[in-house]
């Protein structure tokens, strides 16, 4: 019952990890099938509280149905647990880490931070956490927060320490919840590993903004290490560990996909092997069996809900599938919630639908006029509606992602035929619907089983790098493996992107001109 | 004959579909009508067509813009190719985007229409000094400068079309050149074109093309007028 909550808005008081010891989760059930209080309930709860019904919420297991109320809710925190199923089995441990078992992977995205707290000694992830970059508020644009920080180093100070903050309040928030001890197990934490986009990194370290700023640096590596590392270090309230920032592959390649490579071991496979990271700036690597060719584009922030109407992060009340039933559809919500909007793979979905039925054209027009509100899935709810706007914005989100994946294949000399595997990471979780997204020309129609959905890739390969002999040095090794492509120095983008804007399959070869 | 090609043809572009606009363009030369008269009789009326609508059509997206402008470019360049004797320029633009910006896509549209209409565009490409730009337009005899911008530091910065307009006044060009400014900050702030020194602006890539005309038109009969 508590991990179950532990995904949503509505948390229980905890502190000792879910294992019964410090009874500060109870919980009132009102009825339905549960199981037995286990002998931790007996210890903590006394025969009144048992007789009235109080439980302790990490000891219960549901069976069906139930009700239960929480009398004492914990304090709201934008913190949520990430939801297991995105989770992927930890590999490896560190039994000879003798002193400061634990370790910290942080995923710094400019959407969401994404954290674990793992026993590097025990090879265990203690819990996860994820939530909003609170640097959002300077702006949803990369570009806008560089800028800032460029400008003015007070501006830059206080960026850095808005996501440096958030880091650590998840920290202690696990730390509160799922060990029981905050300062005692701060000091307990030996390493911390983050990666991110290079713009995440820079701002966090307040060393590369400016440098990112400009173009002439966008092809070459950019150093986001801090000018004073013992300085830098001496801001976190981690008083033994090593915070290591892994170094991005490039201007707007960030470390965060070397992580995804790791995670899903594409390049351990055979060559012929893409992996997509959708975010607001969407990164694409292709192992051709000897280089990583990697590139970024601008084709994520619409799937992200940036420029769409009523769009939004996959956060709870995301229409995040959707469905057809008879005449009407059926709108799906991340944690059932009435539907505030639209996340990018239900974005997916009503273009591709709307498409489907004829409602939309190919070229992105609406077949018949449709009310300025856009529309609508749910005849009741008005955030449910799409604009054309919208479909514009999905088109031009959809053509670049499809052109950079074309132009990296073309720069590595290979064809869709010779792809096996294409993974796709990010902003879609995995809630996309392949078929959707094929139908429309945002995915390849390779064969069935070809495409993976991998969610939360990015932090499973720092946890992997967490408790591997390898460390950080793996990241050093891909990266010196890796062949940077800056696409606007690429003639042919420009072209392929405009070839992409239809919505229909993905195409190559059309008609030729006399 | 010939309007049965020109409705195909305008259908395709309306539908964006690339295909079957090629396809009606090979009948209309399989047909025997010349590639002249594609040019002149069935694109540039289309291009015009779209730039009239532009204000008209609400659904209209950049995506449309984008593939009907590509489409008018590519069918243009072709027949020039098989003219028998080169067509009549209206003039000579060069188009970039302002130093420090790589965002290069915002004048494809612009360009496309151009061709289509017979204006000698030169794409400087992206991230393009204000020195580049003048000798560019010097060397090529432009009569226009167009500055894609779409970062706010790129537009209002002091090395993008601010820059441009200093050089021009330096060497005594601003009657010359004239120099136009577009992209997303522009949209956002009406005024902001005259802030940087900008001749005009457009707010997007159709309106540009027909404004670029515009200012061609102005040089140009200022020239004629000096002549006299």
């Amino acid at each position: 019952m508590r991990e179950a909550l532990d995904l949503t808005d509505v948390r229980v008081r905890a502190a000792c990890g879910g294992t019964g010891v410090c009874g500060a989760c109870v919980i009132r059930l009102i009825g339905g099938d549960v199981s037995s209080p286990t002998p931790a309930e007996y210890l903590k709860l006394g025969p009144e509280q048992r007789t009235a019904g109080h439980r302790l919420a990490c000891q219960l297991r549901i069976k069906g149905d139930a009700a239960i109320r929480l009398e004492r809710p914990a304090r709201f925190s934008p913190w949520k647990s990430i939801p297991p199923e995105n989770l992927q089995p930890l590999v490896g441990c560190h039994p000879d880490v003798q002193s400061q078992p634990l370790g910290v992977a942080v995923d710094l995205g400019t959407t969401h931070i994404r954290i674990a707290v793992l026993d590097r000694q025990q090879g265990r992830c203690i819990a996860t956490r994820y939530g909003r970059n609170p640097q959002g508020d300077f702006g949803a644009d990369v570009l806008n927060r560089l800028e800032a920080a460029r400008a003015c180093p007070k501006r830059a100070a206080e960026l850095a320490k808005l996501a440096r903050g958030a880091i650590v309040r998840a920290v202690r928030d696990i730390l509160a919840r799922d060990i029981g001890e905050v300062t005692p197990m701060l000091a307990e934490i030996g390493q911390v590993l983050i990666v991110g986009n290079t713009a995440m990194l820079a701002l966090l370290t307040g060393h590369g903004s400016d440098l990112l700023l400009d173009p002439a640096n966008w092809q070459q590596s950019i150093d986001c290490r801090p000018h004073d590392l013992a300085a830098w270090r001496a801001h976190w309230p981690f008083p033994h560990a090593e915070i290591l920032p892994v170094q991005p592959i490039g201007g707007f390649v960030g470390s965060d996909l070397l992580a995804d490579v790791r995670a899903t071991g594409l390049s351990d496979g055979p060559g012929g092997a893409l992996l997509l990271d959708i975010g607001t700036n969407t990164e694409i690597a292709l192992w051709d069996g000897k280089i990583l060719h990697v590139t970024s584009v601008a084709g994520g922030p619409a799937f992200e809900g940036t420029g769409i109407r009523h769009g939004m992060p996959a956060e709870p009340g995301a229409i995040f599938r959707i469905r057809q039933e008879a005449a009407s559809y059926r709108c799906e919500t991340i944690a059932g919630e009435p539907a505030k909007g639209f996340c990018g793979s239900g974005l997916v979905d009503a273009v591709a639908l709307l498409l489907d039925q004829g409602v939309l054209k190919p070229s992105g027009r609406f077949a018949a006029p449709v009310a300025t509100e856009g529309y609508r899935f749910d005849p009741t709810n008005g955030r449910s509606a799409i604009t054309s706007a919208d479909i514009d914005a999905f088109q031009r989100a959809k053509a670049a992602t499809a052109a950079a994946m074309n132009q990296l294949l073309a720069q590595a000399g290979m064809g869709w035929g010779e792809v096996h595997r294409l993974c796709v990471c990010g902003a879609f979780g995995r809630t996309l619907d392949i078929e959707h997204a094929q139908s429309v020309g945002l995915l390849p129609s390779l064969p069935h089983g070809a495409i993976e959905l991998h969610a939360d890739a990015g932090l499973a390969g720092c946890e992997q790098a967490l408790l591997s002999l390898q460390g950080a040095d793996y990241f050093n090794e891909l990266i010196a493996k890796t062949r940077l492509v800056n696409l606007s120095r690429v003639a042919d983008y420009e072209d392929r992107y405009i070839e992409q804007l239809r919505l229909r399959p993905m195409v190559s070869g059309s008609t030729v001109l006399l | 004959m010939l309007n049965s090609f020109i409705k195909a043809y305008n259908e395709a572009v309306f539908e964006t579909d690339k295909d079957a606009a090629f396809s009606a363009v090979n009948a209309a030369l399989t047909a025997g009508i010349k590639a002249e008269d594609v040019v002149f009789k069935i694109v540039i009326p289309a291009v015009e067509e779209m730039m009239s609508n532009i204000s008209q059509d609400p659904d209209a997206n950049l995506a449309q813009h984008f593939m009907t402008a590509q489409i008018a470019a590519e069918v243009t360049e072709k027949m020039l190719e098989k003219f028998d004797h080169p067509p009549d320029i209206i003039g000579r633009v060069v188009i970039g985007t302002a130093y420090g910006d790589l965002h290069s896509l915002g004048k494809r549209i612009v360009m496309g229409c151009l061709k289509a209409l017979m204006v000698e565009a030169t794409d400087l490409g992206a991230n393009v000094s204000a020195e580049r730009f003048v000798d560019e337009a010097i060397a090529r005899d432009a009569q226009v400068i167009a500055v894609s911008a779409m970062m706010v530091h790129t537009a209002i910065g002091d090395n993008g079309a601010r820059k441009v307009r200093r050089i021009l006044k330096e060497r005594g060009l601003e009657e010359r050149i004239k120099l136009i400014v577009g992209g997303a900050p522009y949209r956002y702030d009406a005024e902001l074109f005259q802030t940087v020194g900008a001749d005009a602006w457009a707010p997007d890539g159709v309106n540009a093309a027909r404004t670029i005309i515009h200012l061609i038109e102005q040089v140009k009969h200022h020239e004629a007028v000096a002549d006299l």
